[in-house]
């Protein structure tokens, strides 16, 4: 079974929120709430800027899932990392305890009380009947369940947003590192899954530039 | 005015660290654990070493805020900032130590805590049985709480009751109920339990301010207190030191819960409770640690005086349900007071002494 991860490359992300975008349009996620985003860094520095699109990277000891007061998150068997709408109380607690700010909390009335948080969902949908009704207007829609992979990383115009069997994506990686000889530093693999162990699969090899 | 208000929330929730020695915690700041040179930037290092993006890296590890056309707080920042909580060896990216603080002391040792001070009462309940009068009451009946120290009592008992029990399903719920009752239900339960809690909470602090501006004047330490405290509230002896209005177990448990455990919860949790002040996820974190620390020792403590209220001592819970008292009962366990009352100097005096009817004909609740 694929262990499907994103994977962000920092030399071709150019910035053109397309993958946000997308995963909007996609899913029609509400106002307010964005699953997906683009962060620069060094914003206007000639030869020193990077843009790294950021969601949910569905780790493989996910903080979220660790901290939830209902115990509402669930993983797939293919990794992904989803939650159970019906069973989430909004407290917050997973957008404490998550690293790349992923949960989402769409306003539910006023001083900033929380509706059901909100997520990237790898396009996996949730647990109601794969491509029904209800779990479209709940999670969005379930490309996986149609054999597609997930939206943003299909729409990069570039090809810098990966997501897809781990194995896969890292090849893909693994190559463009050989061909620059440079940068096999990924954005937010360690942290999410780990250093290699536990069945999920390292960073892609390369001495550390 | 942001920094403002973010200043205030910081100053606010140091202030509350302070004030609750048990959670005495640091969350240290960003620290990433190579510090580079300061001009080591990406564009210096990119003229040298081509293709070499590790100031970048660092940039992402560091949780600084980044350009995002997103809007939001933090949503600039792309892995959270490095924190460690008190009594915890390395740093990890705050979330990560907030996560492995809250599952691990807070919710072990909270539990345990929970469990023992109830397990202690119980044990005490047994081995001791409740204070009895020694004289027979005497029919005579004293005022011992007003109509409005009654409801400024009352709300926050309610009020902290509610609190607390919700608190406690937030906290070890999935641990207790949830294999019991089921996801479904157990989610339900919690959610109304979080909504309680949310819409509870401004009411207890409400509450809270009120209840300590009544009975502030009768809870500074007076002669006596210290003796009173020595002989450990005449739990060894038959007769208890003289005290007055409120003895110095009383006034303890007014100082320690009502004023400064009542200032933590509520700081920390109006922090927790509105998220539309700009705080970050790091001031939340905190102020959730603190808040569940200081829950339950308040709920620990809270087992006590609710103990000693009801079963614990007889006649004491009639005293704060109708607010009368028997004169033995007031010459017993509050001597001075009733000395004072009976000699005109305190307020409230047996005015319902005759008037009303003696205890043993009144209903029970």
């Amino acid at each position: 079974m694929a262990r499907m991860k994103f994977l962000c490359d920092a030399e071709r992300c150019i910035e053109c929120n397309g993958c946000v975008t997308a995963c909007k349009q996609e899913h029609e996620v509400p106002w307010g709430v964005n699953r997906r985003r683009v962060v620069t860094i060094n914003d206007g520095v000639i030869g020193a800027e990077k843009s790294i699109s950021v969601a949910c990277m569905h780790c493989s000891d996910a903080p979220c899932m660790a901290v939830c007061p209902v115990d509402c998150f669930y993983r797939t068997d293919d990794g992904v990392v989803l939650h159970d709408k019906d069973l989430c109380i909004g407290c917050g607690y997973c957008f404490y305890a998550c690293p790349f700010g992923a949960p989402q909390f769409p306003q539910a009335g006023a001083f900033g009380l929380r509706g059901k948080m909100d997520k990237c969902t790898f396009c996996a949908g949730g647990p109601e009947a794969d491509k029904s009704e209800a779990e479209f207007k709940k999670y969005g829609r379930n490309r996986l369940a149609e054999g597609k992979l997930p939206a943003c990383a299909e729409m990069c115009s570039t090809k810098a947003l990966l997501g897809g069997d781990g194995d896969v994506i890292a090849d893909i990686y693994r190559e463009r590192v050989t061909r620059r000889g440079k940068g096999s530093e990924v954005w937010g693999w360690g942290t999410a899954y780990g250093q290699g162990k536990g069945g999920s699969a390292p960073a892609p090899a390369g001495a550390k530039s | 005015m942001m920094n403002l208000r973010s200043g205030l929330l910081g100053l606010a929730i140091s202030a509350c660290a302070a004030l609750l020695p048990a959670a005495a915690f640091a969350q240290a700041t960003a620290q990433p654990p190579a510090q580079p040179a300061a001009d080591d930037t990406q564009a210096k290092r990119q003229a040298v070493q081509p293709g070499n993006n590790a100031p970048v890296w660092r940039e992402v590890r560091s949780g600084d805020a980044n350009y995002t056309s997103i809007k939001g707080p933090e949503t600039g920042v792309l892995i959270q900032p490095q924190a460690k909580f008190f009594g915890q060896d390395t740093m990890t990216t705050a979330g990560e130590a907030w996560r492995k603080y809250r599952n691990g002391p807070v919710t072990f040792y909270g539990g345990l805590l929970v469990v023992l001070a109830a397990a202690a009462i119980g044990a005490f309940y047994l081995w001791k049985g409740p204070i009895k009068l020694h004289q027979p009451p005497s029919g005579r009946l004293v005022l011992r709480f007003t109509a409005l120290e009654r409801w400024a009592h009352w709300s926050m008992a309610i009020s902290f009751c509610v609190l607390g029990i919700s608190g406690l399903v937030m906290l070890f719920g999935k641990h207790v109920l949830l294999p019991v009752i089921g996801y479904t239900l157990f989610a339900w339960l919690t959610m109304l339990m979080k909504n309680l809690h949310n819409f509870i909470g401004p009411l207890f602090l409400v509450s809270i301010v009120l209840f300590a501006l009544i009975y502030v004047r009768y809870n500074f330490p007076s002669a006596g207190d210290l003796r009173w405290l020595l002989s450990l509230g005449g739990m060894g002896s038959d007769h208890q030191v003289p005290s007055g209005r409120f003895n110095a177990g009383e006034k303890g448990w007014f100082w320690l819960s009502v004023v400064v455990l009542g200032t933590v919860m509520s700081v920390t949790g109006l922090i927790m409770l509105f998220p539309n002040f700009e705080q970050v996820r790091a001031t939340m974190q905190q102020a959730n640690i603190v808040h569940g620390i200081g829950g339950v020792l308040f709920i620990a403590m809270s087992f006590a005086h609710i103990y000693m209220g009801t079963i614990g001592t007889e006649g004491a819970y009639q005293g704060m349900r109708t607010g009368y008292v028997d004169e033995e009962w007031a010459k017993e366990h509050h001597e001075l007071w009733y000395n004072d009352v009976k000699s005109g100097k305190a307020a409230g005096g047996n005015a319902g002494g005759e008037a009303k009817p003696a205890p043993a004909a009144q209903p029970q609740h």
